[in-house]
Order: C-alpha cells, then sequence, then structure tokens
C-alpha cells in the first residue's frame, strides 16, 4: 500500500537495484565468454553443429520476443521471416556471391520488404486475427516455395549453397561457423537490448498494455506496429542467413506452419519479454529434441505436452523462474 | 497553452439510435467547461467523437480555429487535444513516473528514437516530474500503479494528460468513485490547472459541477438542452426536471 515514502529507504532501494543490474551484467558476460569459448573447451564436432543451430534459434526467437513478449502480438506465422530469408540469402550466395555481410544484407533488406507490405495488412489487427492473418501469409509463402520450382527448387529445395566468405576467405564449418553465429547472437542481443530500452521500447509495452491508452498519448499504434514488426523479420532473416549456410540448403519446410508453432513455443517456454529467455528456450528446444527424437517417435507429442504443462505452471518461462531466483539472491525491497 | 476549443452540429449515430444529436458547445480558452447529463445521455460517445476513437458522421472540431474533425487519435495529442479515461487505464508495469515519462517523451516526438536510452531522456524526465509535482504525486512517483489508492490513480491519469502538454483537457469523469475529500482534491486540481488548458470535464457529480465550472452543458437523450453558466443552470427548470432533481433521488 501506499506507506508514506522514507527516503532513506529509497536511496537503499535504488543501490540495490543498481547492484542487481550490475551483477546481471556480469551474468550475461559470463554467459556470452562462455558461449564463445565454447569450441575451446574441447567439445565434439556433433556438440558445436548442434549448438551451433540452437544459437541461430536462438536470434530467431528473440526476433519473435519482440512481437510477442514486448508488443504483445502472437505470430503464428514467424517462419516466415526466417524460411524467407533462407532462401532470399541461399538463391544469392549460389547466384551472385557468398559473402556473408552481403548476403545477410540482402537477406534482411528482403526480409523487411516483405514484412513491410505483410505489415500494411496485419497492423490493423491484433489479438487472434494476427495470429491468423500471419498464419495465412506464411502459408502462402510456403506454396510459393512449393510451387514456383524453377526459383525454389521446389520440395527439394536450394541444394549446394557454397560456404559463406568473410572478407574473402571461407568460413570453415564447425567451429569457425560456430563462432560466426556466437558472435553474431551477441551482437543481434545487444543491438535488440538498445531497441527495447530505447523511448521506442517503451512505447511498445504501452501498445502490448493497452492500444487505445497508447494512442491517447499520442503514439501512432500503427505505425510502431509497422516498424517492429519490420526490425523482428529483419532479425529472423540474420537467424535464416546463418542456417542457410549452416545446411549448406533451404527447405520448404522451414516455413510449414509447424515451425511457426515450434519457434512460438521455444519463445515462450523460454520467457517472453525478456529476449534472453528465448536463447535458453531455443538451446533447450534444440538439445531435447535432438535427444528425443532418438528415443521414440512420438516425441512432438512430449513437447506438446511440456509445453500445456509449462504455460500452465510457469507462464514467464524459463526466464521467469531464473529473475525470481536471481532476485531473491539480490532483493530490492527491504 | 490554453486554447479555444468549438463543436459544431456534431451527429453521431449506431443505427436508429442517435446517440449525439447536434450539439455544439464552445470553450474559451482557459475556460472549465463540464457536460453532464443522465446515463446514457451521450457524453462518453461525445468525447469518444471529439477525440478519434469514433468517427463522427457530421458536425465539426475546432482547434484554434483549425478543423481536426475525423484526425486520429495519436495527430489530435499532437494538435493539442487530450483525453482521460472513465475506467483509470494507467500502464500497471510502470512506475508513476515512468507513466508519465512516456507521455512526455511522447510529446517531445521521441516515439520513433531507437538510439538512445528511454532512461536517459534528461528533458521528459523533468517535464514528468513537473506534472507530477502540479497533482501532488510527486512524492509517490517511485510506486506502481497498483501501489496507489484510487484517488491517487485518477490523479496519475490527470498528470499523464499534462505532460502531454495540452491545449484542451477532456476529463471523463475523474471523480468516478472517489471520496469525499478525494473529490475536493481533484476539484481543487481541476480549477488549478485552468491556467495551462482549457478544460472539458464529464462529470457525474452536480456539486462539483456547479462549484468549478465556467460554463456547463446539460445534455439527455443525446441532445444539449441547456447550456450556460452555473448559476443559471441550477435555476433551469427544464434541467431540473431532467437531471438535478432525478440524481438527487437516484444517487448511488
Amino acid at each position: 500500500m501506499a506507506a508514506s515514502p522514507d527516503v532513506e529507504n529509497r536511496v537503499e532501494d535504488i543501490t540495490r537495484v543498481r547492484s542487481r543490474e550490475i551483477a546481471t551484467r556480469v551474468l550475461l558476460a559470463g554467459f556470452a565468454l562462455l558461449i564463445l569459448a565454447v569450441p575451446f573447451l574441447g567439445a565434439s564436432p556433433f556438440f558445436i553443429t548442434l549448438l551451433t543451430e540452437a544459437l541461430i534459434f536462438g536470434i530467431w526467437a528473440m526476433s519473435l520476443d519482440l512481437l510477442v513478449g514486448y508488443t504483445g502480438l502472437v505470430s503464428f506465422g514467424h517462419a516466415a521471416s526466417f524460411g524467407f530469408a533462407t532462401y532470399a540469402a541461399g538463391i544469392f550466395a549460389m547466384n551472385v556471391s557468398a559473402d556473408f555481410f552481403l548476403s545477410t544484407m540482402v537477406a534482411i533488406l528482403t526480409a523487411a520488404a516483405v514484412a513491410f507490405f505483410t505489415g500494411l495488412v496485419v497492423t490493423r489487427l491484433s489479438g487472434i486475427a494476427f495470429a491468423i492473418l500471419t498464419l495465412c501469409i506464411c502459408q502462402v509463402l510456403f506454396q510459393i516455395s512449393v510451387v514456383w520450382r524453377s526459383f525454389t527448387g521446389g520440395l527439394d529445395g536450394l541444394i549446394g549453397v557454397p560456404l559463406p566468405t568473410l572478407f574473402g576467405r571461407e568460413v570453415e564449418p564447425g567451429e569457425e561457423f560456430y563462432l560466426l553465429t556466437a558472435a553474431t547472437l551477441i551482437i543481434c542481443y545487444l543491438l535488440l537490448r538498445r531497441v527495447v530500452e530505447s523511448p521506442f521500447g517503451k512505447t511498445l509495452l504501452a501498445i502490448r498494455a493497452n492500444e487505445d491508452r497508447a494512442a491517447a498519448i499520442g503514439i501512432d499504434v500503427r505505425r510502431h506496429k509497422l516498424v517492429i514488426l519490420i526490425l523482428s523479420w529483419m532479425t529472423g532473416g540474420v537467424a535464416g542467413t546463418l542456417f542457410v549456410f549452416l545446411k549448406a540448403g533451404a527447405n520448404p519446410m522451414s516455413l510449414y506452419w509447424i515451425e511457426s508453432g515450434n519457434i512460438l513455443a521455444i519463445t515462450i517456454l523460454g520467457g517472453i519479454g525478456t529476449l534472453f529467455g528465448p536463447i535458453i528456450g531455443a538451446i533447450g528446444f534444440i538439445f531435447i529434441r535432438d535427444q528425443v527424437t532418438t528415443m521414440y517417435r512420438a516425441w512432438q507429442f512430449s513437447f506438446g505436452l511440456a509445453f500445456v504443462l509449462a504455460v500452465l505452471f510457469m507462464p514467464s518461462g524459463i526466464a521467469g523462474i531464473a529473475e525470481r531466483i536471481w532476485r531473491r539472491l539480490w532483493p530490492a525491497r527491504s | 497553452m490554453a486554447g479555444a476549443f468549438v463543436i459544431e452540429g456534431l451527429h453521431k449515430s449506431f443505427g436508429a439510435l442517435h446517440a449525439v444529436n447536434d450539439v455544439s458547445l464552445d470553450i474559451e480558452a482557459g475556460q472549465v467547461h463540464s457536460l453532464i447529463g443522465p446515463n446514457g445521455a451521450g457524453k462518453t460517445t461525445l468525447f469518444n467523437c471529439i477525440t478519434g476513437f469514433l468517427r463522427p458522421d457530421a458536425g465539426k472540431v475546432l482547434l484554434n480555429g483549425n478543423d481536426v474533425t475525423h484526425q486520429p487519435s495519436h495527430k489530435l495529442v499532437k494538435s493539442g487535444i487530450v483525453r482521460t479515461f472513465q475506467i483509470t487505464q494507467v500502464f500497471g508495469e510502470l512506475s508513476a513516473r515512468e507513466n508519465v515519462e512516456l507521455a512526455a517523451r511522447s510529446r517531445e516526438g521521441l516515439n520513433f528514437d531507437l538510439f538512445r536510452k528511454a532512461s536517459a531522456c534528461q528533458e521528459a524526465r523533468e517535464d514528468a516530474e513537473e506534472s507530477l509535482e502540479v497533482v501532488g504525486l510527486i512524492e509517490k512517483a517511485h510506486l506502481r500503479p497498483e501501489e496507489l489508492g484510487h484517488g491517487d490513480k485518477r490523479v496519475l491519469e490527470v498528470a499523464i494528460g499534462l505532460a502531454l502538454n495540452p491545449e484542451v483537457l477532456l476529463l471523463d469523469e475523474p471523480t468516478a468513485g472517489m471520496s469525499r475529500t478525494e473529490t475536493e482534491r481533484i476539484s481543487r486540481l481541476v480549477r488549478q490547472i485552468a491556467d495551462r488548458t482549457s478544460v472539458l470535464l464529464v462529470e457525474h457529480d452536480t456539486e462539483v459541477v456547479l462549484s468549478i465550472s465556467d460554463k456547463i452543458t446539460v445534455m439527455t437523450q443525446g441532445r444539449v438542452i441547456a447550456q450556460g453558466p452555473p448559476e443559471q443552470i441550477s435555476k433551469d427548470p427544464q434541467v431540473q426536471d431532467a437531471y438535478l432533481g432525478a440524481v438527487e433521488v437516484g444517487e448511488d
């Protein structure tokens, strides 16, 4: 309740919050270092490849968190951003240049263009309508990738995408490509962290809480939704670019609705509105899937069950639980 | 700065129901103008039409002589027409200060700023503090809305409105559900802010309305039945019939 504010307590409060912030930063920096150090700790090539895929999914899940967690827009078609970029970057790499920066640029710029036109329609909506329409748009892209055989390779997809080059030098698959992926993840995280803490990022929270109220303080809700949709697709495009180089090919299944469902589940399980949670969710998903698929075939059933239980019993995801423990270690309120 | 605000012949129908029927009113700069009438008189519909949440079928809204009819809500805010809501709708996960800062940054055109920290916007911070100071919430600025009392929450709505530097501030039942002392606090506040912004007030509490308004418009069933200064309205037999008498009997 609104107790009379005690200045001393407040000062103490602020210093404690600050020390927790510093501790959080140290923890995140430690995590970043650990990720970068994995190849030097004697990890097996198999483990490295699996972790590469997990980190790519981490970037992709962060991009969805921008929509679901920060803006309250649940997209059921987020495979579109990723799958589209696998084709854009793949086709560019096969026909023009396998330069990693150029391919990424092509992927994110074309993804931004598609997101812009998608956004003109979907930003009118929110809630279920937004979810369904994004699903439909993703299915349209999926159909195009299957039917337009001369360009996309149809059901076979793109085969024989070359290794990426960086400053004119080929990036070796395995450890080198892993390091490229890890560095990209860290850069994406830092950039997106800036975005969500910017004035723009705070307006997204307002839109998530109440669109009418947001409009009543002068926020152009549709335009903000459009911008965050474009940023989200661009980030998903970065993930798609890495993926097409990892697999040396693209496949229509990257655009299939099941992938949209997977990435949504990963993001929610990891903890929406945290950016960090979805990375953890992605790592967990990729490794558990790898373990469980070799054990029995109904793994999707167990994943679905785990998802339902998680939503029921830990709605704030893994990151939410971690944050609660973290807050207990660094209590702010006396 | 307080602005002159004019509504001319505003109409809004929902099917056969004329929710707002040929309503005109005129607010001089720095005036407190109150809108009263029984439930269903069309006050909130009028509010929504003025602030871009509904499209009026006919009529004009003028701010300082400029036609602002049919502008979307967020543009109206930039033009200087700012509203609060009948049901408190502040952002629950932000502190009182952050709620007001959000509005202050919006006014300063920082909504699309991606390249700095929101918490580092010094000017917005100062503007927000000034708004909180004016409404008397500065001591509780660090609290979240759920930690504030009902009265404080309503006052926070006003602070958010002020941070947008309005020319006309539309307050939708700011004293709804308030105790007597809290109501007096809001009344004083409304009078006090009238030197920086014109105020259009929707209010049920007739005592409040009669004591703080420069001018009163009375609506029933979508129409204006009387308009004038408080002393004239309180004596108007038609108003007493339609509204003032009824409220005393049926007040909840």
